[in-house]
């Protein structure tokens, strides 16, 4: 079955974020139309955590999103989808085998991939992350087709390419994941799945005791940027707050750090339901992202200009503050709201 | 979010991709639109990059003084700490650290060699040479 030629009928589709696309065109694939923001939100992408003993490309590491496949694993669980998930293969070999088997049956499958070797990928982007997802869909030879969603168009990559990527090694190991859905059933109970994703996201976003993560995160940060100045020098502060922006902004999030995605997710869901209070909180939400933007350009100054900074630290994490207390509004109504 | 591409990155191959974009309108609406990004995210991603190279540089320039084995180079130029590489060629963190030495490179067996030229995507010639 070497050599034979596999195309599946698969609409690729553009997206702001990598798995939630993923998991929206799937959806779609099985003839479920379900929009980014809405696989975005069920998933439960939205997170917050800040961690300043790790470091990713030499800068204090920080994340917008939830763990890498948690917005398949809980989109599909939440709407009582059969799907599959392989967490990791054995041999890389027969990691290959099992997605040539899952194309020849005609199943389109997702794939956790890293990105530092991913040969069409802007090359700007192209630094050491595992958490990046894209959907293979064909087989031509010895080229596999694969719809990556931060593209404009689905790719093509080679065998060899493909099991280096899904094989890449580092923090979050791929170890050749992947995942698919098996059958949707047509009747499924959207608004009990809206319900407990947006309770899931209050209770992550809110009430962990854990004083790194969500919104209590975002204070740490902030208190953490103002002593950046004194404690590393001017270079190294500029170089630390570059690392909020390019979490929040560079690395394929759709904007202000996931905050525009999850507040389209509040709107649609508003008016599906025919809910005035969400869509109330996705005017928060739409608020709060815009202030994270606000917060890039202002920092993106200091950027620009290392040693002279022009803007005050002080003032930018005051402003921080200001957004965690904005958020923290917004998910204090979440948690009121009964859909 | 900006039409046209490229004024800030200095690598004329950066910054030619167009992607899709959220953003929030006053009057309550959500829009999708695909371009380019902002020059307030660019400086940001130039700003890494240029740490990255000249990183990249001194390392070289370390190697070719005879201060550094190849190791240093070439883990700069893949973007990892020695604790990367650890996990990267499965060598342990303080032998990957030890082999940074030239002294100690150059007595590398083969098999460590190979260790390191898979996990750089490099042949094993390409590794003992530093252009």
């Amino acid at each position: 079955m070497e050599k034979e030629n596999i195309i599946i009928d698969y609409k690729h589709r553009q997206a702001g974020h990598c798995e939630s696309g993923a998991t929206s065109n799937l959806f779609n694939f099985h003839g479920v139309e379900m929009s980014e923001p809405m696989a975005f939100g069920i998933g439960n992408g939205l997170f917050f955590s800040y961690l300043p003993f790790l470091k990713l490309q030499y800068a204090p590491m920080m994340s917008f999103r939830n763990l890498p496949n948690t917005v398949f694993h809980r989109s599909t669980k939440y709407l009582g989808v059969d799907a599959t998930v392989i967490k990791n293969f054995k041999e890389p070999k027969e990691s290959m085998a099992a997605l040539d088997r899952n194309l020849e049956k005609g199943i389109p499958t997702g794939l956790q991939v890293g990105v530092f070797n991913l040969t069409f990928f802007p090359p700007e982007y192209r630094m050491h992350y595992n958490m990046h997802n894209l959907v293979a869909f064909g087989k031509e030879g010895d080229n596999y087709w694969v719809s990556d969603t931060v593209m404009e168009l689905p790719q093509r990559i080679s065998s060899e390419d493909l099991q280096r990527v899904r094989w890449a090694k580092g923090v979050f190991a791929p170890k050749g994941k992947m995942y698919w859905i098996n059958t949707i059933n047509n009747n499924m109970d959207v608004k009990s799945a809206v319900e407990r994703a947006i309770k899931k996201t209050v209770y992550e976003m809110l009430k962990v005791p854990f004083p790194l993560n969500g919104v209590k995160g975002i204070h740490w940060l902030a208190k953490d940027l103002k002593k950046w100045p004194k404690k590393h020098g001017n270079e190294t502060a500029s170089f630390y707050l570059g690392q909020i922006i390019r979490m929040s902004e560079d690395f394929g999030t759709g904007g202000a750090g996931f905050r525009y995605i999850y507040g389209a997710f509040l709107k649609e869901t508003g008016e599906k339901f025919n809910n005035p209070e969400l869509i109330a909180a996705s005017v928060m939400m739409g608020n709060v992202a815009n202030h994270w933007r606000e917060f890039t350009y202002l920092s993106a100054r200091n950027c620009k200009n290392r040693s002279k900074p022009e803007e005050d630290y002080g003032k930018l994490s005051n402003m921080l503050h200001e957004i965690a207390g904005m958020e923290k509004e917004v998910y204090q109504k979440l948690d009121k709201i009964k859909i | 979010m900006e039409d046209e591409s490229n004024p800030v990155y200095k690598n004329q191959a950066y910054g030619q991709f167009r992607e899709l974009f959220y953003s929030y309108g006053s009057n309550g609406t959500f829009e999708k639109r695909v371009g380019f990004h902002d020059e307030s995210d660019r400086v940001t991603l130039q700003q890494a990059w240029d740490l990255f190279n000249e990183r990249i540089e001194d390392a070289r320039l370390k190697v070719k003084s005879g201060k550094a084995s190849p190791i240093l180079y070439y883990m700069e130029k893949t973007l990892v700490t020695p604790m990367d590489l650890s996990m990267h060629a499965g060598i342990m963190v303080w032998r990957v650290k030890r082999h940074l030495k030239p002294k100690v490179f150059n007595r590398l067996h083969e098999n460590t060699l190979k260790k390191y030229a898979e996990a750089f995507n490099i042949t094993i010639e390409q590794l003992k040479n530093v252009d």
